[in-house]
């Protein structure tokens, strides 16, 4: 390295520890502030004898350390416990016993890189290649086996000769002074570095497009998507039928529907009751499903006035008398099997469903048919709400 | 032999002088390397190269060429991640604890031990990553935000071993670092090349030895020694968690933490001492890395073998006081099953074969101390695979009863695992100075003031 | 200069003598008044007293041992501290007999009509029943005391010759020990704690109460050295970093029992089998839910915060202060460990009282053998040839 004639300081080298501690220790007692022991290994009593106060740097670890663990914990918390809650093994959502580990390897990861990264920026100002005492051949004798000490200029009571002066009374080796490194132009933003950065940036482009647009869906790494399977309508050439799909076996019956007994029959022989009481939740689901599947042929209240027009024979009322006299069960017994041109609704709507439609239909019926006494009585009950 | 106790045994032999210590260490990386060096390169390598072959062709085919089957769904991947997890403790715990615990006998080995730390745990990660058969999925391991709106269940024990060794090996590694900074700058100020000189300024970062860096830096050593102890402890607790929260008879015991910690330090001198014996009489490093460092190698793995004979004993007598036949069936079946030959190795080579140095003659035989680490390697394999495997291969179901047996996959891998960790540790021991020029300096005789002065 | 840089021999106040004589009668007297008004309650107070005492001097004889294994050299100045409390070890064979004379009401498994019943039990008869737990017992005394014995004669002799072969002879009994030492803490616990409750099982228990025998020892010790060094009894050249080895050293063995106890929870609390989770459901009803969350704090949470700075591991007043409430913590543990084992129909403030009964007639017997011993022998193992490189250790 090339040096400038401005000076950096005066460096006196030593040959033994005790040497330097004593030198060190006339140095301090001097009242030089600005100084530098350089020792190829850390010498004991060097902190008393430099009067260094203790080194603070647990207070950064102590302060991550404790932010790491309270981040984890909250963070587990609120994935575990608010944001997605999941029962794993019957374990509460928060599972404190069961955090511990992830909070404990946070916090051990966050003091440890703080302490580290805090000492090399903060304490020590580093990375710092251009230090004035950096390529001299003071520092190359201290990095082997000799104990140096650097008074810089820039300390209040410097002097060269005084601090040449004090360093002869001690058991020196040798004594030097070291000047400041020529300066040396940098342009950042050279074209070659520019082109360089641009480079990196296609090229890692390309690549993170190529990897996971390309790569990511071929031989092996597709294998998940292109399964060896059968897909739903497709056809197959194991079964003779050519069918992929298979019927269920005879006499199977799904999960939750009870068989009716009297399928295929023309009446039952024993009219089933409505299981389901009249609760206005039974209504509601009575009247969506009738207006959702029934309304269309049998009319919003069951007249027979079909929306279909001409294109579809128009069914009966229920408002007839052989209708209204029909036990539940065999309005039921019509859903279930269908009757003339009517095809069965088994497959459409459920038990209850079906129940329901019924207590619909009844409720209609008695609409249609009210007396005028009943129609009075409502009138009245209506108004009283009302109030 | 008649010992002076009233005086400390030299951490150095032979009485060198500061410029000798650091020649006998730096001088290594600066001659080109020689014959036996491409020799031991070309062996590991091919060992290397059979693991990238097994490896591919896992890929490309998935898990199912494997051994594995119904019942034994864990075999050789989760036993090689244990084995090599657990030969990494002994690096960390060698430069953390011993420096707690103020043993200057470890500056001597501490830096080989905690490369080999990086890595062992590096030959562990990546048995975690290929059991899935599909490792480019492995970042679903890690909790990020993402389009399901899932994160990762914290309450897995598999969870907690991503956490707990990836934070170990950037502790480990940082560790490392901040143990090199010093030595970069001393090989900086010694290099004559010019190319080698910017790398090593690079990573020195600018280090000047300056007194009030010194100050700091031993600080954060100390607290980083503070918090890897702990870690290590942790890392291997949390890999026996993977075993022992399960309610598998065999797997579930609350011995298994400290039982598998101490598996892991008995493991990870053995291979030190193994790796050791062969550097020292390498690199002409006898004075530095001397008898006595392998002797109290040799005590601690006694003393780790003895703890694990006891976690062993402890294991079967409790099964047996459990009174739970599923429990009484599993030890039994370890020890007399179709297993028995792996249970029986595990057994002498872990509990048996480390007896013999009790004896401060063989204690100090080069010879007797490699056949005895080596031993305690293969136990120490066999004591994972006992664990799983024969927990395992006998399930609750008799029906679902099975055997593993490994096929050339399962044996290429691990054979891998092996050629990457020595390529690692031969390209090592040739770009880095295997032993702290720095620690090893402040340790030599006369380093230190001496403080018979009233000085405290 | 020199007298004061050198260990000159003093003889420890009689008020020790008459403060342990004190808490003896003391607790003895509470003692028999407990004894008369709950027999149950009484002897599982002994009980926990017992091991107690047991976990402390024998934990001290392992420090004792571990000196000589490790080589460590700060400890010598203070091992006779260690050496001093250890040697209550031959005066524990009389404390036991009261306790195999009440085995009927301490352990479960000794009723007959109880095992009859029970397959478990029947299964581990082999092992708990009253004779060969008699012998075990036995066995264990017989081994510390051959090896406290023979380790603490070589020490003492030492003092007169100097002789460096003894130091060679106690690192080889002390190898000898320090596993037979483990095995045998581990079945001590096993047999008088473990077996209160016979149907529950636990590989780590053994583990479990090593640490927190060692967190015992060490606080006693602690305790001792810090007092003795206070009051100048101690080599006048012990410095700061003595005293911070033995923070750091409790500091550790904190973390390693909270590391234990954790770890043997944790593994119950996951794994959630019935026959094991109802021993720590025991200590989560009523009122032991408040002593499991008190012991986390009082024997971690509390010792950690206050051990965790390095100033704080060398502060002599820290360090006395941290020693007690560890001791009083490890009392809680064993407390923890062994009462909700005991079914008394009587209870109320009075009887809580009487319960520190045992425990300070421990403390009262401790601090005599402690004086009588410093009568006749040095505080300071003045012939051990590593005792200067002990005082001259610096971190």
């Amino acid at each position: 390295m090339n040096r400038s004639d401005k000076k950096y300081g005066v460096a006196a080298l030593f040959n033994s520890p005790d040497d330097i501690i004593k030198a060190a220790k006339k140095v301090t007692e001097e009242g030089y502030t600005k100084y530098d022991v350089h020792t190829p290994y850390p010498v004991h009593g060097m902190d008393k004898a430099m009067r260094l106060k203790p080194s603070k740097l647990g207070f950064i670890t102590l302060t991550f350390g404790l932010a790491g663990a309270a981040v984890a914990l909250l963070f587990m918390f609120w994935a575990m416990s608010i944001y997605y809650p999941m029962i794993i093994g019957g374990k509460p959502f928060f599972a404190l016993p069961a955090f511990i580990p992830v909070t404990f390897e946070v916090t051990v990861l966050l003091a440890t890189l703080s302490t580290v990264i805090g000492m090399i920026t903060f304490f020590f100002k580093y990375p710092d290649q251009k230090h004035p005492l950096h390529d001299t051949d003071y520092m190359k004798k201290v990095s082997v086996d000799k104990f140096g000490i650097c008074i810089e200029v820039d300390d209040p009571l410097f002097n060269e000769e005084k601090v040449k002066e004090l360093f002869k009374g001690l058991p020196f080796e040798s004594i030097q002074t070291i000047f400041h490194p020529a300066e040396e132009k940098h342009t950042v933003l050279e074209p070659k570095f520019l082109g360089f950065l641009a480079a990196v940036a296609i090229v890692v482009s390309f690549g993170t497009y190529v990897a996971l647009n390309k790569i990511l869906y071929t031989v092996p790494f597709d294998w998940m998507m292109e399964q060896p399977r059968v897909d739903a309508q497709s056809k197959s050439e194991f079964f003779t039928d050519g069918f992929g799909m298979r019927t269920s076996v005879e006499g199977t019956i799904a999960r939750g529907f009870i068989p009716y007994e009297f399928k295929g029959m023309n009446e039952p022989t024993v009219p089933l009751s409505n299981p389901l009481k009249p609760t206005k939740e039974v209504f509601e689901l009575g009247k969506k499903k009738y207006l959702s599947f029934c309304s269309p042929c049998h009319g919003n209240y069951g007249d027979g006035d079909s929306r279909l027009g001409e294109n579809f024979p128009k069914p009966p009322s229920l408002h007839s008398a052989k209708a209204r006299e029909w036990q539940d069960g065999n309005l039921y017994h019509i859903i279930v099997n269908g009757q003339n041109v009517m095809p069965s609704y088994e497959t459409q709507l459920t038990r209850d469903e079906r129940w329901a439609i019924v207590h619909h239909i009844r409720a209609l019926q008695k609409a249609k048919n009210a007396s005028e006494q009943e129609i009075q009585l409502v009138k009245k009950e209506s108004l009283e709400n009302a109030k | 032999m008649n010992i002076d106790y009233s005086r400390e045994l030299p951490v150095i032999q032979g009485r060198l002088s500061l410029a000798e210590i650091e020649n006998l260490i730096a001088s290594p990386l600066d001659e080109k390397p020689g014959k036996k060096f491409f020799i031991a390169l070309s062996i590991s390598l091919s060992l290397l190269f059979i693991g990238v072959l097994s490896v591919g062709y896992l890929f490309y085919k998935g898990t199912g060429v494997w051994g594995l089957n119904q019942p034994v769904g864990w075999a050789f991947d989760i036993t090689n991640f244990v084995f090599w997890v657990g030969i990494g403790h002994a690096g960390t715990l060698i430069s953390a604890i011993l420096f707690l615990l103020r043993q200057k006998w470890r500056t001597a080995i501490a830096r080989f031990a905690e490369a080999m730390t990086i890595f062992a745990v590096m030959c562990a990660g990546i048995f975690p990553v290929i059991h899935t058969g599909r490792p480019w999925l492995a970042g679903y391991l890690l909790p990020y935000p993402n389009q399901h709106h899932l994160w990762v269940n914290f309450t897995s024990p598999l969870v907690w071993d991503v956490f707990a060794v990836s934070t170990y090996f950037t502790v480990s590694l940082v560790f490392w670092y901040i143990g090199l900074i010093p030595d970069f700058a001393v090989l900086r100020d010694r290099t004559v090349s010019k190319i080698k000189k910017i790398i090593y300024s690079i990573f020195s970062l600018g280090w000047r030895n300056s007194h009030r860096n010194w100050q700091h830096y031993e600080k954060s050593y100390m607290l980083l020694a503070g918090f890897a102890t702990p870690l290590v402890l942790s890392v291997h607790t949390i890999v026996s968690f993977d075993f022992a929260v399960s309610i598998i008879p065999g797997w579930h015991t609350t011995i298994f933490p400290p039982y598998f910690v101490a598996g892991a330090i008995f493991s990870g001198f053995a291979m030190v001492v193994t790796v050791m014996i062969f550097v020292r009489k390498i690199f002409d490093l006898e004075k530095i890395i001397t008898l006595n460092h392998l002797e109290k190698m040799n005590k601690v793995i006694l003393a780790t073998g003895m703890m694990v004979g006891y976690a062993y004993a402890m294991e079967f007598f409790i099964a047996w006081y459990s009174g739970n036949p599923f429990e009484q069936f599993v030890f039994i079946n370890r020890a007399l099953g179709p297993y028995a030959w792996a249970y029986w190795i595990m057994v002498s080579c872990n509990v048996i074969s480390p007896q013999i140095f009790w004896f401060k003659k063989l204690r100090r035989s080069i010879p007797i101390m490699l056949i005895v680490v080596i031993l305690v390697n293969v136990g120490m394999w066999f004591e994972r695979f006992v664990i799983t495997v024969t927990s395992l291969h006998r399930d609750f179901l008799p029906s679902s009863w099975g055997y593993f047996v490994p096929t050339i996959f399962d044996i290429g891998t691990l054979l891998g695992s092996f050629g990457l960790f020595f390529t690692l540790v031969i390209l090592f021991t040739k770009t880095l100075p295997v032993v702290s020029i720095s620690e090893v300096k402040a340790v030599a005789e006369g380093a230190q003031p001496s403080h018979h002065g009233g000085e405290h | 200069m020199q007298s004061n840089n050198s260990y000159t021999k003093k003889d420890l106040p009689l008020d020790l003598r008459n403060l342990g004589f004190t808490l003896l009668v003391g607790g003895i007297i509470l003692g028999v008044i407990a004894f008369f008004l709950d027999e149950t309650r009484a002897i599982f107070n002994y009980l926990l007293s017992f091991v107690f005492i047991v976990s402390i001097v024998v934990g001290c004889l392992f420090l004792v041992a571990l000196e000589y294994v490790a080589g460590a050299d700060w400890s010598t100045p203070i091992r006779r501290v260690s050496e001093f409390i250890s040697s209550f070890i031959p005066l524990l064979v009389i404390l036991v007999i009261p306790l195999l004379f009440s085995m009927h009401d301490l352990f479960h498994w000794t009723h007959e009509e109880a095992v009859e019943g029970d397959k478990i039990l029947q299964g581990k008869s082999p092992y708990l029943n009253i004779e060969f737990f008699i012998i075990r017992t036995v066995l264990f005394f017989v081994i510390w005391n051959l090896f406290y014995f023979i380790i603490i004669r070589n020490s003492r002799k030492q003092d007169k010759t100097g002789d460096q072969s003894l130091t060679k002879k106690n690192i080889i009994y002390s190898a000898i020990f320090i596993p037979l030492f483990t095995i045998t803490i581990t079945f001590f616990s096993i047999d008088w704690m473990m077996s209160l409750e016979p149907h529950w099982f636990s590989t780590i228990f053994g583990v479990y109460f090593f640490a927190g025998s060692v967190v015992g020892a060490l606080a006693a010790v602690t305790l001792a050295t810090v007092l003795l060094k206070e009051k100048g009894y101690l080599h006048p050249k012990m410095v700061d970093d003595h005293y911070y080895s033995l923070g750091a050293l409790l500091f550790a063995f904190i973390n390693f029992w909270g590391y234990i106890a954790f770890s043997q929870y944790l593994l119950i609390w996951y794994a959630n089998l019935p026959e094991e989770t109802f021993w720590f459901l025991a200590r989560w009803e009523g009122g032991w839910i408040f002593m499991s969350i008190f012991l986390i704090i009082i024997h971690f949470v509390v010792p950690y915060s206050l051990l965790l700075s390095q100033p704080a591991k060398m502060d002599p007043k820290r360090l006395k202060f941290v020693s007690i409430w560890i001791l009083f913590a490890h009392l809680i543990d064993l407390y923890w460990l062994i009462m909700p084992q005991m079914h008394s129909e009587k209870s109320g403030y009075f009887y809580t009282i009487l319960e520190f009964a045992f425990p300070i007639a421990a403390i009262g017997g401790l601090i005599l053998v402690f004086f009588f011993n410093s009568k006749k022998q040095n505080l300071v193992p003045v012939g051990d040839p590593k005792l200067d490189r002990g005082l001259n250790f610096r971190l």
